[in-house]
């Protein structure tokens, strides 16, 4: 299982989503589950699946799948196909 | 002057003999009726009914329950009460067609004492004993056979029912009473089903209340949380924190726990151990136990109202415990049977999520392949919340 797939496993249980409905360019407002805690409960899985931590400040300005992508590649998490 | 110490009856020597527990009623000593299978000391029961003070010494008697607390106490009932309040049921319930009571709870829970047994008693109907649903093959004869009969239930025994009869129908039972939970809204096509000719009736009240306080007709309301109105002869009355009191000229005339005896005057308050809240009609609403609400983050989380919507979307059982989570906030465990798999769970949860905010959602979901039940048909929260079988199946990561 590679990183994206990790990641998608993660989210669609986080934010209860379908297989269908998940998609790697979702926004933040697409989710209708993604509340406060949603953004807690992301931040606390990423660790889990990926052992970063993210601070609050980027845990709370992630817009979307892609910014979660985007924090865990600079922060050394390879996501190469 | 001195008095006679109450006497104890087990559950056993009268299903082997109904006749014992007749003798009793008709005797003048109190005596304690209880179920072998309780848990509960015989040591504890011995020292607490010799709490018992001489006005309770005759004419009364006494049942043990647990409740939802898991602490076992004595509840002392005043046999002529019990018997008025039997005939109001007779009238309510519109039992005069009814000539058999089928019993599939043990005699020992209070409302299937008072439903069944002691109105079998008192309006000369005949009782009909079974070895409850873990006996199946027994209970579709008792079904099949019975004529004019009524049943008392509890909802946690309905899914039990579904399975063992999954397309039959007992067209010999004419009233089906549900009490001592939630009533099975859900479920009530499939009760129709399995009990075509039935009239059904929702009832509500607690062992103190000996125990009934409340009745609604299940085609009174649509709602699963409407209990009817008060019986004549008892008064409800919500407080500040919407727990629910009542007085009740049928009720309990003393408990005895391990603080020792507490008599129940006429004009005394009891909580039932539920919120609630009067409805314009003057029937009233159930908002849940009193444990069951708790506040989550700020937000006030009601249990049964999480578990209605999940039991609205899942086929299966389920039922939920207590726990806090790792930050220290008060949450609970939604445990699933049989055990789902993760887009089941997922869709489930789904439901809720759509109804509740994140707070309400449960810490995780558990699936096991079977409920623990107590002897009462009802779920056994404890065990439930020590089952080492429990399997994992979601968990919210805070």
């Amino acid at each position: 299982m590679n990183n994206y797939d990790k990641l998608k496993e993660l989210l669609v249980d986080v934010f209860l989503l379908s297989e269908e409905e998940f998609r790697f360019d979702l926004k933040r407002e697409e989710i209708a589950t993604w509340d406060s805690m949603g953004t807690v409960s992301m931040a606390v899985g990423v660790q889990e699946t990926f052992g970063y931590h993210m601070t609050p400040d980027e845990a709370v300005g992630v817009a979307g799948v892609e910014d979660i992508i985007r924090i865990l590649v600079e922060n050394g998490i390879s996501f190469e196909e | 002057m001195k008095h006679s110490k109450p006497y104890l009856i087990r559950e056993n020597d009268v299903s082997c003999n109904i006749g014992r527990l007749d003798e009793a009623w008709e005797g003048s000593p109190t005596f304690l009726y209880f179920s072998g299978k309780s848990g509960v000391p015989i040591d504890w029961l011995e020292t607490k009914v010799g709490l018992i003070e001489n006005e309770f010494s005759e004419g009364h008697f006494i049942l043990l329950t647990s409740g939802s607390t898991g602490r076992p106490k004595l509840v002392v009932g005043h046999r002529r009460r019990a018997e008025r309040l039997c005939g109001i049921l007779h009238e309510l319930q519109s039992s005069e067609p009814v000539k058999e009571a089928v019993c599939l709870l043990p005699l020992t829970y209070c409302y299937s004492f008072v439903n069944q047994w002691l109105w079998a008693r008192q309006f000369g109907r005949s009782l009909i004993m079974t070895p409850g649903l873990s006996e199946p093959a027994e209970i579709r004869t008792a079904l099949t056979h019975t004529r004019d009969a009524m049943l008392c239930l509890v909802g946690a025994q309905v899914p039990l029912l579904i399975r063992h009869f999954p397309s039959e129908s007992f067209a010999g039972i004419i009233r089906v009473h549900f009490a001592g939970g939630r009533f099975p809204q859900e479920n009530l096509s499939n009760i129709k089903r399995l009990f075509p000719n039935a009239e059904i009736y929702n009832n509500y009240g607690c062992a103190e209340a000996m125990p009934r306080l409340t009745i609604r007709p299940a085609k009174a309301s649509p709602e699963a949380s409407n209990i009817g109105k008060p019986l004549p002869g008892v008064e409800l009355k919500s407080d500040e924190h919407s727990r629910i009191l009542f007085r009740s000229v049928f009720g309990a005339v003393a408990m005895i726990d391990d603080t020792g005896l507490s008599r129940i005057a006429n004009d005394t308050w009891v909580p039932t151990g539920d919120l609630g809240r009067p409805l314009e009609d003057g029937q009233w609403q159930i908002l849940g136990r009193s444990n069951e609400v708790f506040k989550r983050y700020g937000e006030k989380v009601s249990i049964p109202q999480v578990l209605s919507t999940v039991r609205d979307h899942w086929d299966g059982q389920a039922d939920c415990y207590r726990q806090a989570d790792p930050q220290g906030e008060e949450g609970y465990v939604l445990v699933l049977s049989p055990i789902p798999i993760n887009e089941e769970v997922r869709k489930l949860l789904r439901r809720v999520g759509g109804a509740f905010s994140r707070a309400h959602w449960p810490l995780r979901v558990e699936g096991v392949t079977k409920m623990p039940l107590l002897p009462n048909g009802k779920v056994d929260r404890q065990r439930l919340a020590s089952n080492d079988n429990a399997r994992i199946v979601w968990h919210q990561r805070l």
